[in-house]
This record gives structure tokens, sequence and C-alpha cells, in this order.
């Protein structure tokens, strides 16, 4: 039975969409069938990171009722190598569809939270897909709150910034706890000494005491990625890169999981 | 059945009568038991409809929003599988549930024996 991982923050920026395509390649390439989904709906940016232009169907239709989810998905396993399994369903990011999804009432965010949860159904029983991965809108939105309800797993990319660790503290508590979800943290943007020399176990012990969540991996600051300035898969394009390394056991441990 | 053949088929079927009977008597206590606590007018204001979205989830008691997420996940289950899941007893499944019919986030419907729980039709339209 396949999974459901959610990535997610309190704070934009932290490195979700990052996050969240890295991982979704990488799992792909450790030959799982994979697919990443693009939930931010009010910032939305999974099409341009993976280049499409010609969109039929978008993942505001499938939660709109318009389609299926079926229709929305888009195979992109060529890009990545001929034996992976790699598809995606994006949000429009047209400012209409934007403006459209921030003006849904209750009852149809009930009716998407269904439509979320039957994912489960449709993806990972039906098309054998061993992960679905949401990418979500930063903080307490309602997109987000469902797919963290839908989730079997939630990543939570956090930094050191104080604002950023003092919201993921209260929403670990007053949110994670209450839908008593399975959650890990990944700790990005940390000094490179920090991360994987002298300060690992420091770091280790720190995420332990101020969220209570097991620490799924650390990811120090590479201007390498700032460089890639957002076109490419890093993994990807930098096989030999320690990022993808960390990307690699952090996919590992997901897996065990 | 051997129990059936022992007991020839028609005191089984008025033990399972009478059964089904205190079942739904049951049921309509706790209703009752639900009202009384609340009020009635407070409840019959988010009655018959109310939207069961996360948001609502968030704020409910931890207790219900246990059986109201099952709910979710299952789309459709009898009080016996929401236990399952919830590892809690049967009857204080269909409890809570009930209570979630009176405050008009849940539907019921009868087959047989079996009732039913599941989301609003309207809300999931």
């Amino acid at each position: 039975m396949g999974k459901i991982v959610a990535v997610h923050s309190y704070k934009g920026g932290t490195g979700k969409t990052l996050l969240s395509t890295n991982l979704a390649v990488t799992l792909a390439k450790h030959g799982k069938k994979v697919c990443l989904m693009d939930l931010d709906f009010r910032a939305p940016g999974l099409s341009t990171l993976l280049n499409i232009d010609k969109v039929e169907y978008w993942l505001n239709d499938y939660l709109n009722g318009v389609c299926e989810i079926n229709k929305v998905l888009i195979d992109l396993s060529a890009r990545i190598g001929s034996q992976c399994m790699f598809f995606a369903g994006l949000a429009n990011p047209s400012i209409e569809a934007i403006r459209d999804m921030s003006s849904k009432d209750r009852k149809w965010e009930m009716r998407a939270l269904g439509r979320l949860l039957s994912l489960r159904n449709s993806l990972l029983d039906g098309k054998n897909f061993d992960y679905v991965i949401f990418d979500t809108s930063p903080g307490l939105q309602y997109s987000s709150i469902n797919a963290i309800v839908s989730a079997d797993l939630v990543i939570v990319a956090t930094t050191l910034d104080n604002s950023d660790m003092e919201g993921t503290r209260r929403m670990l508590r007053d949110l994670y706890d209450l839908f008593e979800k399975k959650t890990e943290i990944v700790l990005n943007k940390v000094m490179y000494e920090d991360a994987l020399m002298s300060g690992r176990d420091r770091l280790q012990a720190f995420v332990k005491e101020t969220y209570q969540v097991p620490l799924l991996g650390v990811i120090p600051c590479f201007c390498d990625i700032s460089r890639a300035e957002g076109k490419t898969i890093f993994v990807h394009e930098k096989p030999q890169h320690p990022f993808t390394r960390i990307l690699e056991d952090m996919a590992n441990k997901i897996d065990k999981l | 059945m051997p129990e059936r053949e022992v007991l020839g088929g028609k005191p089984l079927q008025i033990l399972e009568k009478i059964k089904e009977s205190l079942e739904r008597l049951n049921e309509k206590m706790e209703i009752m038991i639900e009202l009384q606590k609340h009020g009635k007018r407070e409840l019959e204001a988010i009655t018959p409809e109310a939207p069961l979205d996360v948001m609502t989830l968030l704020s409910m008691p931890d207790h219900l929003r246990k059986t109201a997420m099952t709910i979710c996940r299952l789309g459709r289950a009898t009080a016996d599988e929401v236990a399952q899941q919830t590892h809690r007893a049967r009857a204080v499944e269909s409890a809570y549930l009930n209570q979630l019919v009176v405050m008009g986030y849940l539907k019921k419907e009868r087959k047989g024996r079996k009732a039913y729980f599941y989301i609003n039709k309207e809300g999931q339209g």
C-alpha cells in the first residue's frame, strides 16, 4: 500500500517546493511510482519549475469536480529516466484561478477534503502509486490543512529563524497533535558546519527538545541551489552533489517508516 | 448455522428483533441525552446540515474529532467499522456517531440490521 506525504511549513520560503520536488524525483529514481501534486493554490509554482506550458486540466478542476484525477496527471517519466515513473498534478497559476480558489466556502472545502481523501482509492489502490506527494501553502490555510488531514505522513520544513521556529512549534502543538499525524521535521538552510560536521548531534537533540518530533534530515545552505535559480530539478541535474545524497537518505528513511 | 437448527428459525428471529429494537431504543435515548445536555434550541440551530470541514474538525472536542475523522476517511461506515479503526468500544462509537448526527455533521441510514453513518450528501454533492 502506498503513502500520501504532505510537505508543509509555517512560514513561506522554507524550501517546501525544493524539498517536495526533489524528494519526489529521488523516490522515482529509486524505482517508486510517484505523483507530485501542487496544492499551493495561492502561489502555484510547479508548472514553472517543471517547465510545462500546455495543461488541459488542473488540480483546481479535479477539486471543483469538473474532471477525474487521471485527466490531471501529467506523465513526466521520460524527463528523469526511462525506468522511472514520475507524474505531476499542477495548480493553475492564473490570477483568476487563484482568486477563485481563495473565495471558496466551507462546504466547498469539505468536498475538496473528500476528493483529496479519495485519491487514496484512485491513485494508491487503483493505479498502484507508491507515493503521492503534496506540496502545500505555508501556514494555516484551508487547502493545506485539507492536505495534512489526507496525508499519512507530514514533513514540516523549517529553518533556524526564530519566528519560523516559534510558529512551527505552535503549529505542531495546536494543529498536528489534534489530528494525530505522523510528522517529521526537515531543518533547512543550516550552516554547513552545523549540518554535516561538528554540530550534528547537537542539532538532533535541539530539534527533539524543541518540537518533540523526529528529525528526518538537515539541509545546509548550498550556494549551488541558489545558483540554480529554481530552474532545474537539482537531484536529477547533479547526482553527485551532497544535496542529492541528503535527499537519498531522506527517501530511504521515508521508505522505512 | 447450527444454533438456528437447535433453536429452530423462529425463536432466533424473535431474539434478533428484540436486539434490534433495543439498539434503536438505545440510540434514541442517546439522542435524547444529547438534546438535554445541549438544549434543544442550540442544537436545532446547526442541524440539519452543517459542513464537516477541517476547521470544524479542529474545533471539535478530541473524542468526537477522532470519530468524525474516521468517517471522513472511510466515507461510509457502521459503528463497528469505526470502532475497529479507533480501537474504542462499539457502544462508545455508536454514541459519538449519533451525537454527530444530532449536531448535523453526519447522516444515518438503516439497512436491515445495520446503521450506516456518512457525511451529509448535500455537502458531498
